[in-house]
């Protein structure tokens, strides 16, 4: 084989490695990193729900919930200096998997709406739950003291370090569940969702698959809520409710569920449009930003159904199609 | 396909062992009735190994459902099968499926996000062990096997004479590639029986032909088959034996000269002479 050919499919890593160091080193402002990180953060998020809505079929909503108990389960840890800041992540990560290991079990032999409507039950309980148990949580006030983040000695202070551990995390994801999605694994959760009985019949193990899938994607947004409490230094109740997840909906249908980039790429469009509706409305309109942000988006996820009901990535991949037939033709027509 | 390659999570000499001790497949007193149907009523009856044996019967006589049963797609009421020493009756259809017992079905169910090397490849899933950790880590365990399915799948491609189709999507198949795909995908198994649920049903006569020529290739090679289909010269040509169902009963059994002339057989298919 040649070398090229071997390399090629590292390229689109080491094209979005580089735009993420070259993008800090050109725009090393805090508010353009802060805002970045909040892509990479929600990007995790959109993997994570994108991929069981839109490979495995499962219609979950329990992804701001998720990292929810991640943030609180990391804050609370380090605030109460039972455990080291990184460990607080880790065992965050560990305890979401655990709750969505035994809450997956029943949960997951529901279908379609069904499990649609229990997972929004749980995302209401967690909110009833992060507000209720004060004395853990520091109820609807949030949870405060948490210590700054560091590992080995080194203290992640500026919004420079959280830009890169975040963007490490996104892109770990991105490349963690795109393997997966073209390996063994990723062929049997396309192939329970397109045919179970087919699916069965060739040895898939559907139930497991689906608990896997399940906590592995709960885990990753954990570990995205755990750098979200270090960043922010607080957790609330609110940054994990209702208005999280139709965010995180509108990315998805803004992005296209049909492949992970897209995902991330969703995150990417909804952050900065936010930001650009509330720097140019902001002064106009100073107290309805929110409003107009939601008829924007309402406006904007209507226009994408319509002229692109596949989201931005099924969209540009088109005209990729589109771009190398074209090519090919006229190729093959200068050629004669 | 090749022996000097290494079958994925090959227990051959276990398989032997399992054969030589015990009746291959066998079939006793199964029920299963939905709702008041009876779907299958007492249905006895065993395969030989190697053999090719068909199911006929009137529509709703149960035959897929006699299939839908065995590979544990539903669990039978009442009754027992045993596959190579092991009752496994009950068992779940994706631990039929590891055991050795491929399937087809009437309307193909490919995996239409897949594409058909793809598809063949889902095939080889319950011989294949890396787990979600080793492949999304890329460990070179994973990368190996990776390679080794889509090669297997390859040469169960090459078996039906699709592989020119291997990067092309299902919905360009016409029904005869698809079926020749659904068994391709059940090769994948590596099965010791294969269940082929209406194999030609639908076909042209061409395409029937290449279906033949394809079951002779695989019971040659030590393959138990089991068909299911309504295409009577296909049918009677192919089969060593015939198994007669109506109504979820066994009506005849026995070689399909004898079943052909069987008196209880043309009264189900052609109704009483009044």
């Amino acid at each position: 084989m040649k070398r090229s050919e071997r390399l090629k499919p590292y390229i689109p890593w080491i094209t979005i490695i580089a735009a993420v160091i070259l993008l800090a080193i050109i725009a090393p402002s805090p508010y353009i990193m802060g805002t970045m990180v909040f892509v990479a953060l929600w990007g995790v998020l959109a993997i994570g729900m994108g991929v069981l809505m839109g490979q495995a079929g499962l219609f979950s909503l329990a992804q701001p919930t998720w990292f929810g108990l991640g943030a609180y389960c990391a804050g609370i840890l380090a605030a109460r200096g039972i455990l080291p800041a990184w460990a607080g992540i880790i065992a965050g990560g560990a305890f979401v998997a655990l709750i969505s290991f035994v809450i997956g079990i029943p949960v997951l032999r529901l279908r379609g709406m069904y499990l649609a409507c229990v997972t929004l039950g749980i995302l209401m309980i967690a909110q009833i739950v992060f507000v209720h148990l004060e004395d853990i949580t520091g109820g609807s006030f949030g949870l405060k003291g948490i210590p700054p983040l560091s590992i080995g000695g080194f203290v992640f202070q500026t919004d420079l370090h959280f830009y890169f551990l975040s963007w490490a995390l996104c892109i770990g994801c991105l490349w963690f569940f795109s393997n997966i999605m073209n390996s063994r694994v990723g062929r049997a959760i396309k192939a329970f969702r397109d045919s179970e009985v087919a699916s069965e019949a060739m040895g898939i193990n559907i139930p497991m698959y689906r608990l896997q899938i399940f906590v592995l994607t709960s885990v990753t947004s954990a570990l995205a809520g755990g750098i979200f409490c270090f960043y922010l230094r607080f957790v609330a109740p609110t940054l994990f409710s209702f208005d999280l997840l139709i965010e995180l909906v509108l990315m998805i249908v803004i992005g296209g569920i049909g492949s992970l980039w897209g995902l991330l790429l969703g995150s990417f469009v909804l952050t900065w449009l936010s930001e650009v509706i509330h720097l140019s409305f902001g002064k106009i309109f100073p107290t309805m930003t929110g409003s107009i942000d939601a008829i924007l988006f309402a406006i904007l996820v209507i226009v994408i159904l319509i002229f692109m009901p596949h989201g931005l990535a099924g969209w540009v991949e088109q005209l990729f199609r589109l771009g190398r037939r074209s090519y090919e033709h006229l190729r093959s027509s200068l050629g004669q | 396909m090749s022996t000097s390659e290494v079958p994925l999570g090959s227990n051959e000499h276990l398989n032997m062992e399992l054969d030589k001790n015990h009746s291959f497949f066998d079939v006793i007193k199964l029920s299963r009735s939905f709702g008041g149907i009876k779907a299958l009523s007492d249905v006895t009856f065993s395969l030989d190994k190697g053999s090719i044996v068909s199911i006929i019967g009137p529509n709703g006589a149960g035959k897929t459902t006699f299939i839908n049963v065995v590979t544990g797609m539903y669990p039978p009421l009442r009754g027992e099968i045993h596959f190579r020493g092991r009752n496994i009756s009950g068992l779940r259809a994706h631990t039929i499926a590891g055991l050795g017992i491929g399937r087809t079905f009437q309307f193909v169910e490919p995996f239409p996000s897949l594409t058909v090397l793809e598809n063949a490849m889902v095939g080889c899933h319950s011989r294949s062990r890396n787990g979600m950790f080793a492949v999304g880590l890329r460990l070179p365990s994973a990368l190996e096997e990776e390679k080794r399915v889509k090669d297997e799948a390859m040469e169960n491609l090459e078996m039906v004479g699709l592989e020119h189709r291997k990067f092309h999507s299902i919905s360009s198949l016409p029904l005869g590639e698809r079926k020749l795909l659904g068994i391709a995908r059940a090769l994948g198994i590596k099965p010791k029986l294969l269940m082929l649920d209406e194999p030609v049903g639908g076909l042209a006569a061409h395409e029937v032909e290449k279906v033949v020529e394809l079951i002779h290739q695989l019971s040659s090679r030590g393959l138990t088959i089991l068909i299911v289909e309504h295409n009577m010269p296909f049918v009677m040509s192919i089969s060593e034996r015939v198994l007669v169902l109506n109504q979820g009963y066994k009506i005849a059994d026995g070689p399909p000269d004898e079943v052909k002339s069987n008196e209880a057989v043309i009264k189900a298919y052609l109704g009483e002479e009044d």
